[in-house]
């Protein structure tokens, strides 16, 4: 049956390669497309996590802006105790988030601004990679880090002085000249015009509010353990007046990005599994249409429905089989040669607005979710051509001798 | 010959009828291609079914063949009634005990000369080494040593309709089928092909029955069934 199934095939070879053609460009535009989607995604939970979020967040059990933390936390070294001895966790920081104003000789801007532990930030977060002049924090008295734009927009340059106002925890305004000692570059407008960083030492002070803090952002040592880190943690904290958070529920809008795009890769790929089904049924029939003579001869010898049936869905799973490996081979080759090179796309300039991102996609491959596509392609061309050989082995042969 | 009795119609009716919905089909008239018909064949018999175009030889090779159902009556192989058998059953039937030629030849294209004789083996099951080689020795008894690895469009047609009858032999089946098997063929290549069939019946006991309305051809059989109208002469 194979041999005749294989014979088959390629009785019309130009119909079956520009079929085989077309499922291989299937498969590799649903593997370069889920590639990019999912690279796409990755580089925003990265950033995001990376830059700004962190894993996992421990605040007040009160707080309902999980961005702006209202309500702060104290004990903080009870917490150390229980966070140093946590296996998934690789670095954390105590932070003081508060919007405020900073005032330079120009101007006043509302900001962001970032109480951070100046050893321990750099562990946890990337921001000080986006480092343009001047350096780091380094914890010594009121200094500031903020974005070029920023300093721009105030008329601030590095070195000189700035005054932070932002409200006390007593409920007073608290208000300090702080020294800015670096300016960063991130490509996003939200950081760059609206973010600035101060030691958190100094901005307690500041704010009347030693000994506590509103944010503790945590990186773990691997991301896929994100829900097993939560519940240890969790479970560990049980009693106190915190919670723990996943970055998904901070940053609620990555996910619903998420969401958004994986609705459009499934539209997309029903679309793309549409065209190959389409392709394979009309190779199939028009194959079966051009053999109905030969089907009879087959029954005519004894050949069960059954063989028939067998025999047009292996003939169909060979298109599938072939064309689906094809399809990966140009896949794999167009993701490994944009992994290499990258891919320049205006989503990056778009995306930039709210977060830093790269405009030069290195796609990456997502295995798992190509595997379930290569497979759905196959058994899209098993059902496709179900149609047909169940058309072919109900015939009769006496009446598919008389076919002409 | 021994002359057990093979195959046994009684009273059998074929009559074709007008695609037309149920509601009507008791009204349509339809063909009546065979009527009535009580006929048996025994072991070992080189029987013709003659008759002109239209007269029903096809269809009654047809349903001796199982490849058609009768509208009416019963057929029996060896006794036993093999025109209430399901579809697998009918398959498996032909597989055992029929062998097939065509009027067209009806080699598979995409298979040589070998591998079509095999494809009844390979239906049974027969290892592909036994198959193989009962295949070229069926080729070898048709004349067509040597062809084996030609596929059909590189046979003439005699050649070709050589490769059918080894088709049809090669699983050693009680009953040859041949509708029209001479027809394509020019004079001096059918008289070949009888000849051939002749003496396969006569070295290995194969029983032919073929149909055709050509006399030289029909004087080469020890027995003719004269058809008119789907009614013995």
């Amino acid at each position: 049956m194979l041999l005749l199934a294989w014979r088959n095939l390629w009785r019309n070879a130009r119909r079956s390669l520009l079929t085989l053609a077309s499922i291989a460009c299937g498969v590799a535009a649903i593997m370069f497309g889920q590639s990019m989607i999912k690279t796409i995604q990755w580089q925003l939970i990265e950033k995001a996590t990376g830059i700004i979020t962190g894993h996992l967040r421990v605040q007040n059990k009160e707080v309902k802006e999980l961005k702006f933390p209202e309500k702060n936390y104290g004990d903080l070294p009870k917490l150390e105790k229980i966070l140093a001895g946590d296996p998934d966790i690789e670095a954390y920081e105590h932070r003081i988030l508060l919007t405020g104003l900073v005032s330079g000789k120009n101007d006043s801007n509302g900001v962001l601004l970032c109480g951070v532990e100046p050893k321990r930030d750099p562990k946890v977060t990337t921001m000080s990679t986006y480092l343009a002049q001047g350096s780091w924090l380094k914890g010594d008295g009121k200094e500031i880090v903020m974005g070029d734009q920023l300093a721009d927009a105030l008329g601030a340059k590095l070195g000189e002085s700035i005054v932070v106002l932002a409200q006390a925890s007593d409920g007073s305004m608290g208000a300090d000249n702080y020294k800015i000692v670096g300016l960063f570059h991130a490509g996003s407008q939200t950081f760059d015009k609206a973010i600035a960083f101060v030691p958190l030492a100094a901005f307690q002070e500041t704010l009347a509010m030693e000994g506590r803090a509103n944010d503790l952002v945590i990186k773990l040592r691997d991301p896929e353990r994100l829900e097993e880190a939560r519940s240890r943690l969790s479970a560990a904290l049980a009693g106190e007046p915190l919670k723990v958070l996943t970055w998904r529920e901070v940053d609620e809008e990555i996910t619903g990005v998420q969401a958004y795009q994986n609705a459009i890769l499934k539209i997309v790929l029903g679309i793309v599994f549409l065209i190959v089904a389409l392709g394979i049924l009309n190779t199939v029939f028009m194959s079966l249409f051009e053999r109905v003579r030969e089907f009879g001869i087959l029954k005519a010898m004894g050949a069960r429905p059954s063989f028939v049936l067998r025999l047009v869905l292996v003939e169909s799973c060979m298109l599938g089989g072939l064309g689906g490996g094809l399809g990966v081979l140009t896949g794999v080759g167009l993701i490994a040669y944009y992994r290499q090179e990258g891919l320049p796309l205006p989503i990056g300039e778009a995306m930039s607005q709210f977060l830093p991102f790269d405009t030069i996609l290195h796609l990456r491959f997502d295995w798992p979710t190509h595997q379930t596509a290569i497979a759905a392609v196959v058994v899209t061309s098993l059902l496709a051509a179900l149609p047909p050989a169940l058309r072919a082995a109900k015939l009769k042969p006496v009446d598919c001798l008389r076919h002409r | 010959m021994s002359g057990e009795t093979l195959i046994e119609l009684k009273q059998v009716s074929k009559v074709y009828r007008p695609k037309v919905k149920a509601a009507f089909s008791d009204a349509a008239p339809g063909v009546i291609a065979i009527e009535k018909l009580d006929l048996a064949f025994s072991k070992g018999e080189f029987s013709a079914i003659a008759g002109p175009s239209g007269s029903g030889k096809s269809t009654l090779l047809n349903l001796i063949g199982t490849i058609d159902a009768p509208t009416d009556g019963t057929i029996a192989f060896r006794g036993k009634t093999v025109t209430n058998l399901d579809e697998n059953a009918l398959a498996d039937f032909r597989l055992h005990q029929l062998g097939f030629v065509f009027q067209a030849y009806n080699l598979i294209p995409v298979l040589t000369a070998a591998e079509n004789v095999e494809y009844p083996l390979a239906l049974q099951g027969v290892s592909r080494a036994e198959r193989r080689a009962r295949a070229i020795e069926a080729l070898s008894w048709v004349g067509l040593d040597g062809l084996a690895d030609r596929r059909p469009d590189l046979l003439s047609g005699g050649q070709q309709q050589r490769v059918a009858v080894a088709r049809a032999i090669v699983h050693r089946p009680a009953v040859v089928l041949a509708d029209e098997p001479t027809a394509n063929l020019d004079s001096k290549t059918a008289a070949s092909l009888l000849d051939m069939m002749l003496d396969l019946n006569k070295k290995h006991g194969i029983t032919f029955i073929f149909s055709s309305h050509d006399p030289t051809v029909l004087s080469r059989a020890r027995r003719v069934i004269h058809l008119q109208d789907g009614r013995l002469q």
